[in-house]
């Protein structure tokens, strides 16, 4: 999740009062803030990705201000109309169909806010631009460059711009090669023929969209115009990264000014900041909630939200909420709203009406009836991964791959296939833990994973339950004897011990369980190549049955 | 009756064996036993009035090296009176010491004791000695004539006589003389009667067996009574493992609370683990980086076209429920890719694609995965505490009341729930935790109702109250952990050492 660091000084600036500690602590964990870190003078905080619009001061503190009442309602933004021009060429359209734009004027920077206005980018970059692919943010000094400008794609040999922190000018080429960024983003752009550029007036680069900006229009403390571009593969993710962005600095205290953006067969003016509108039914908002609240309290319970409601129905509400909220989809969304604004720490719990009669589930009850069992012989439980890799699972109980499940995406060499039986993983058990004293008796009981193409997920999940007994006098006579008190004891009958070959076993001495035809497990002493496998030194004797075949 | 463990009664038979009184060195010959045993029983026996010690002093004496050579040659004063004798009873006292081949030094020694024997007599006027009596051997010559045969005698063994005369040896410096103390130890007549008590009583018995039992001949022996305070060997219950200690509870829980348990596959379809759930297909949690996808098997089957296609719909443009949607072109194939599921939520939503009438309540604590590298606070494997209630008219404070109500079966009493963001959930909550050791709030549960999007392409009409929280955590507040490894290292120390859960 998203973290972002509020030292008390610079936020109280941003609320506009002095702004302790405790009225962060108190107040902004039932704002949906999650407390990381709280230090002397600042309070880490992490926020859920639906609200990008939380990635600055600013935005923090305008949700802030109206909780505590500081302020309510919509924020008002003014938007001047576009002196800027800016042209998007044909020639992006299959590379990064859109961009959108926008100038802001007379912002005061400082060290931090330069800082700031850096995290929130990457945080768009991540949130909503989903690392540059669909979004991604240029920002500009605007005094250093003439518009019109316009977004073309050129070959990757034919322009060359000293890129954002070197000294030296570079072709497109280079920069995808060279610069740490276009290593880091190369994907987005170099399977296209020609790459994406914005260029001012006199053809200057002000950047190579989404890898890097030009070093020309670098913004610093000083600047104080900016034009803002950001060009991504979905309008919605563009139009929604130029919003929270140009939100965050129009409350930094900046002009916001649109900029007309021409297509060649439309028109655009952007950034809209103009509030949207959504209907809620104030009854839908009680019956989720469980409030009794008239149409009047929801609206207050909205206005602390930074939205606006007026009634339009009877009961139903049209809310205006501002166009930084790109994370309201539906109706349910403003529920949420009213709830917070109510206060959820003023919700008292209460205890659904709804009488049930429980149950549990039966391969569960058999599991524990299992467990049961294997306790009262005197065995210990041991709880094991279900992953597992190849060497530990196949070759040191000497058995072949067989319809393997496989992870794609491995964590590591050690992790990466499912287990399809329990016993390996007891031994490995008995190998961490040679320094103990013995005898050493462990059983498991828990799930292994078999291929089965008849179902929606190709895998089946299977019960089995598995018991090693590890001691200088362990024999197949004793896990005979382990193996038919379980058996019997989960009131089976019938049951044979047929004389059978497991390459896990030595031979003579393993043997299969079954009724009639059906094998349900095997049973022996372990081969001495597979006890040299995992270390082990004294004789150990094992069964492992499979419980779903037992379940009627 | 005196009750006599077994080195004491083996001590005092030894010591009646030995006539009754006797040397340490001769106990240990005749118990056994070692001579710390022998020493530390006397001396309870002694406490208990069963042994009487009596401590005797044996002086040992020793002829040293001028006490050899009188004993070779003769006291001086005998060796003058012979020469005297030699010379007719009367000479001078030159002639005489000449005579007697005296050292000059022993001289004056020689005539002192001559003459205080009454051997002879010394005329200072002419300085002539003569003799007055036969002069017997004295019991001083007798001393020495023994010691020097038996090169050392035990003073208190001597006769009075004798003993005078080791005195007198003594005294003319000719002895080496070295005192100890001897422990003697004498039965008494208690001690005596234990021992008779116990020669009654026939035979001392150690394990008591099935024949002595069978016989009732166990009423005639005595049992020995154990040192009950001595260490034994450590054995190891048979038990459930912690982790499943804490699942069991869990479960057992919402048992209590009349849920019932649902399970489900490990393996799903995209499909059931994420987009039923409306999350979108570009979600961060979708990537390779957060969840683990199957290499082999690659791809599962979607479910019904009817289920399907209005998901697809809600992706895209949020289909009837009145939603935006994602706005993006869903596609089948990512829905069809298999995935280790990264929450119960998957079966939660499969269960209410096939149960729509309410009320409904279901439960699993079941085994989830994340991609996530092995640490201290991180397992790619681990379980969910997972469940929801459907009914006509439940609410939010309905669903914080039911999770309220099962932290605090949990002995978790201090819990808020702060507002979070689940893509699948509206209005959502976390639920936090105070930890009282920690001194902070723990987040241990995500919650929420169900969205539109989520519960239409289902079917269901009325709110879906869910929850899923992670087991773990809770587990290791419960067994005071700090790290997650522990739980699934199966350490048999460890496992052996820790109690059952409370």
């Amino acid at each position: 999740m998203p973290v972002i660091t509020l030292y008390k000084e610079r936020f109280s600036k941003f609320v506009g009062r002095k702004i302790t500690i405790e009225d962060m602590t108190k107040h902004l964990p039932w704002i949906g803030f999650d407390l990381e870190e709280i230090g002397e003078d600042y309070v880490k905080v992490e926020y859920n990705p639906n609200r990008i619009d939380f990635c600055s001061y600013a935005g923090v503190a305008r949700t802030l201000k109206g909780f505590m009442g500081l302020e309510k309602g919509l924020p008002a933004y003014v938007t001047k109309e576009p002196e800027t021009t800016l042209i998007i060429d044909k020639a992006v359209a299959n590379i990064r169909p859109f961009m959108l734009a926008g100038v802001v004027r007379n912002i005061k920077f400082d060290d931090d806010s330069i800082v700031e206005l850096m995290e929130m980018q990457e945080d768009l970059h991540w949130g909503i631009g989903r690392d540059r692919k669909k979004a991604s943010i240029g920002i500009h000094n605007l005094d250093v460059i003439k518009p019109p400008f316009k977004f073309t794609a050129v070959e990757p040999t034919k322009a060359k711009f000293v890129p954002l922190g070197k000294n030296e000018k570079m072709d497109l080429k280079e920069i995808l090669e060279k610069h740490e960024k276009g290593a880091a983003y190369r994907h987005l752009v170099d399977w296209a023929p020609k790459y994406p550029l914005l260029i001012d007036k006199d053809g200057a680069v002000l950047s190579m969209p989404p890898i890097i900006n030009g070093e020309l229009t670098r913004v610093d403390a000083n600047t104080r115009n900016l034009f803002l571009d950001v060009t991504g593969t979905s309008y919605d993710a563009v139009e929604n990264s130029l919003k929270v962005l140009s939100a965050a600095l129009a409350d930094m205290g900046g002009t916001i000014e649109k900029v007309a953006v021409k297509y060649s067969d439309r028109t655009v003016v952007s950034p809209n900041l103009n509030p949207e509108k959504m209907k809620l039914n104030v009854n839908y908002a009680n019956r989720l909630l469980g409030l009794e609240l008239s149409d009047v309290e929801t609206v207050k319970c909205l206005q602390k939200c930074r939205m606006d409601a007026r009634k339009v129905g009877k009961g139903v509400l049209e809310v205006s909420f501002p166009a930084y909220r790109i994370d309201i989809l539906h109706e349910v969304d403003l529920v949420e709203e009213v709830g917070i604004g109510y206060g959820y720490n003023r919700l008292k719990p209460t205890i659904p009406a709804a009488v049930t009669v429980g149950e549990q589930h039966p391969t569960h009850r058999l599991a524990n009836s299992t467990r049961q069992i294997m306790i009262g012989l005197g065995l210990l439980e041991v709880m094991n991964f279900t992953l597992t890799n190849e060497r530990l699972h196949y070759k040191f109980v000497r058995m072949k791959p067989e319809k393997t499940i496989r992870l794609a995406n491995p964590v590591s060499t050690e992790y990466s296939i499912m287990r399809q039986a329990l016993l390996p993983g007891l031994l490995n058990n008995l190998t961490e833990n040679k320094h103990e004293s013995f005898p050493q008796r462990l059983f498991e009981v828990s799930d292994v994973v078999k291929v089965d193409k008849k179902l929606e997920a190709m895998c089946e999940r299977r019960l089995h339950v598995a018991a090693v007994s590890s001691h200088s006098m362990a024999n197949f006579t004793e896990v005979k004897s382990l193996c038919e008190a379980l058996l019997a004891n989960l009131a089976l009958k019938n049951w044979q011990i047929k004389e059978a070959r497991h390459p896990t076993f030595l031979e003579g001495r393993s043997a299969a369980v079954c009724i009639k035809d059906r094998c349900l497990g095997v049973l022996g002493e372990i081969h001495p190549q597979v006890l040299n496998n995992f270390g082990l030194e004294n004789p150990t004797a094992a069964f492992e049955i499979d419980l779903e075949l037992l379940m009627k | 009756m005196v009750d006599l463990r077994v080195n004491e009664r083996k001590t005092l038979s030894a010591l009646e064996k030995s006539g009754g009184k006797t040397s340490v060195e001769q106990l240990i010959h005749e118990s056994g036993l070692p001579d710390a045993a022998v020493m530390r029983t006397a001396l309870t026996l002694q406490e208990k009035g069963l042994v009487k010690v009596h401590e005797e002093k044996k002086t040992r004496a020793k002829l040293n090296d001028e006490g050899k050579a009188h004993a070779k040659k003769g006291l001086p004063e005998r060796r003058l009176l012979s020469a005297l004798k030699k010379l007719r009873g009367k000479a001078s006292l030159e002639n005489v010491a000449e005579e007697a081949d005296l050292e000059k030094n022993s001289i004056p020694i020689a005539l002192g004791w001559i003459q205080k024997k009454k051997w002879a007599v010394l005329d200072t006027k002419t300085n002539t000695l003569q003799v007055l009596e036969r002069a017997e051997e004295g019991k001083d010559e007798r001393i020495l004539r023994l010691l020097n045969e038996k090169g050392q005698v035990v003073v208190e063994d001597l006769n009075k006589e004798q003993q005078e005369a080791i005195q007198v040896l003594k005294r003319r410096k000719l002895l080496n003389i070295k005192g100890k103390i001897k422990r003697i130890f004498e039965i008494t007549d208690a001690g005596l009667a234990a021992l008779r008590e116990r020669k009654e009583a026939i035979e001392e018995v150690t394990q008591l067996t099935p024949e002595l039992i069978m016989t009732r001949k166990w009423q005639r022996v005595k049992l020995i009574k154990f040192d009950v305070t001595a260490p034994g060997p450590s054995v190891y219950p048979g038990k459930m493992h912690p982790l499943q200690q804490i699942i069991q509870r869990a479960r057992e829980i919402f048992l209590e609370l009349g849920f019932t348990e649902i399970r489900g596959p490990l393996v799903e379809t995209a499909f059931w683990n994420f987009d039923a759930l409306f999350q979108p297909q570009d979600h961060p949690a979708r990537e390779m980086m957060d969840t683990f996808y199957l290499a082999s098997p690659k791809t599962g089957k979607l479910p019904s076209k009817n289920i399907v296609n209005s998901v697809a719909s809600v992706h895209e443009n949020g289909w009837v429920t009145g939603s935006k949607g994602w706005g993006y072109d869903w596609s089948h194939d990512e829905a069809k890719r298999l995935v280790l599921r990264t929450h119960t939520t998957a079966e939660t939503i499969k269960y209410l694609a096939e149960h729509k009438k309410p009320p409904i309540k279901v439960f699993s604590v079941d085994r989830v995965y994340r991609n996530e590298q092995l640490t201290y606070k991180n397992t790619a494997e681990f379980h969910q505490i997972e469940g929801i209630v459907v009914d006509e008219n439940v609410t939010l404070r309905d669903l914080m009341g039911t999770m309220k109500t099962f932290y605090t079966k949990f002995g978790l009493k201090k819990t808020e729930f702060w507002p979070c963001y689940f893509p699948y959930t509206e209005p959502s909550a976390q639920a936090m935790v105070y930890h009282p050791k920690l001194k902070r709030w723990i987040e241990l549960c995500g919650m929420g109702i169900f969205r539109p999007e989520v519960t239409a392409p289902m079917g269901i009409k009325c709110p879906v109250l869910a929850w899923g929280g992670g087991l773990e955590r809770l587990a290791m507040i419960e067994l005071g952990l700090d790290d997650i490894r522990m739980l699934y290292g199966n350490r048999l120390e460890w496992l052996r050492r820790t109690p059952l859960c409370q």
